[in-house]
């Protein structure tokens, strides 16, 4: 993956037929993705994604791995605060994270 | 951790080096672009709100941890292999954060998501910035051993498949 800005490049979504304002839906799950990146170690990413999330080890080192195999991983799917949050410590930690509305 | 005074003074200048790029915003750069990535994908509008929100403080973290580095490197005491930095867990947790920090903005200067490491040989002028990323990548597996020795790579990590 390259570390440029707008990560995964993907075009504004705009749900069809949709009324409702997701933002006063607050509880509307987000997924939070973490992208590889070619810096990172490995060990660092199980280290940031226990201390950010709190996963047992191998959960974390399990999520680090489809990480580093598959280019992301989901790591947690929350409400938005909550999935705002958790990228902002990610990206304090250096790891690249994004979220995206859940599907 | 024991430093020899070449590191000591590497990691000053480093040190310095990021500071003054964080304190001087050029949008174009790509240290710049790494340390402060896309936060949501599939609507622009709320990507660049998200960052806004996390801007400061996510800039104001980095400058401590730089900060509060350089006062651990001056608070140091000389023995013969060098300089050596006492840190307790919390202060050895930043150091890991800021030595980060200093790898991620190595590797976007040099682009490293475009290099291929196998073509590397110490001829090419990236070289000496790739084996400096590596030592510092050396620093943080020594701090992350004693911070949460669960998390450092077992020899069952990687398969074939990584090897591609």
């Amino acid at each position: 993956m390259t570390a440029v800005l707008a990560g995964p490049g993907i075009a504004p979504v705009t749900t069809p037929g949709t009324i409702t304002d997701d933002r006063v839906d607050l509880d509307r799950p987000w997924d939070v993705i973490v992208w590889d990146d070619p810096v990172n170690l490995m060990s660092y990413v199980v280290f940031v994604l226990r201390r950010v999330f709190s996963y047992p080890e191998p959960v974390a080192r399990k999520l680090m791995l489809e990480v580093h195999r598959k280019g992301k991983a989901l790591v947690a799917t929350e409400p938005r605060e909550q999935a705002e949050w958790y990228v902002q410590q990610l990206h304090g930690y250096g790891l690249h994270a994004t979220i995206q509305r859940a599907s | 951790m024991v430093l020899t005074p070449g590191e000591a003074d590497l990691l000053r200048d480093l040190v310095e080096q990021i500071r003054l790029l964080l304190e001087h915003p050029d949008p174009d750069d790509p240290v710049r672009q790494r340390l402060f990535p896309a936060a949501v994908t599939g609507d622009d509008a709320e990507d660049a709100e998200l960052r806004g929100l996390v801007y400061d403080d996510l800039l104001t973290g980095r400058l401590v941890g730089l900060e509060e580095l350089v006062g651990y490197l001056d608070g140091g005491r000389r023995v013969r292999a060098g300089l050596q930095v006492d840190l307790q867990a919390e202060q050895a947790a930043l150091v890991l954060g800021v030595l980060n920090d200093v790898r991620l903005a190595l590797g976007a200067r040099i682009r490293i998501e475009d290099l291929d490491r196998d073509q590397l040989d110490d001829n090419h002028p990236t070289f000496p910035t790739v084996v400096l990323i590596d030592h510092l990548g050396w620093w943080q597996e020594q701090l992350l051993r004693i911070l949460d020795p669960q998390s450092v790579a077992h020899y069952d990590d990687l398969d074939e498949s990584d090897f591609e």
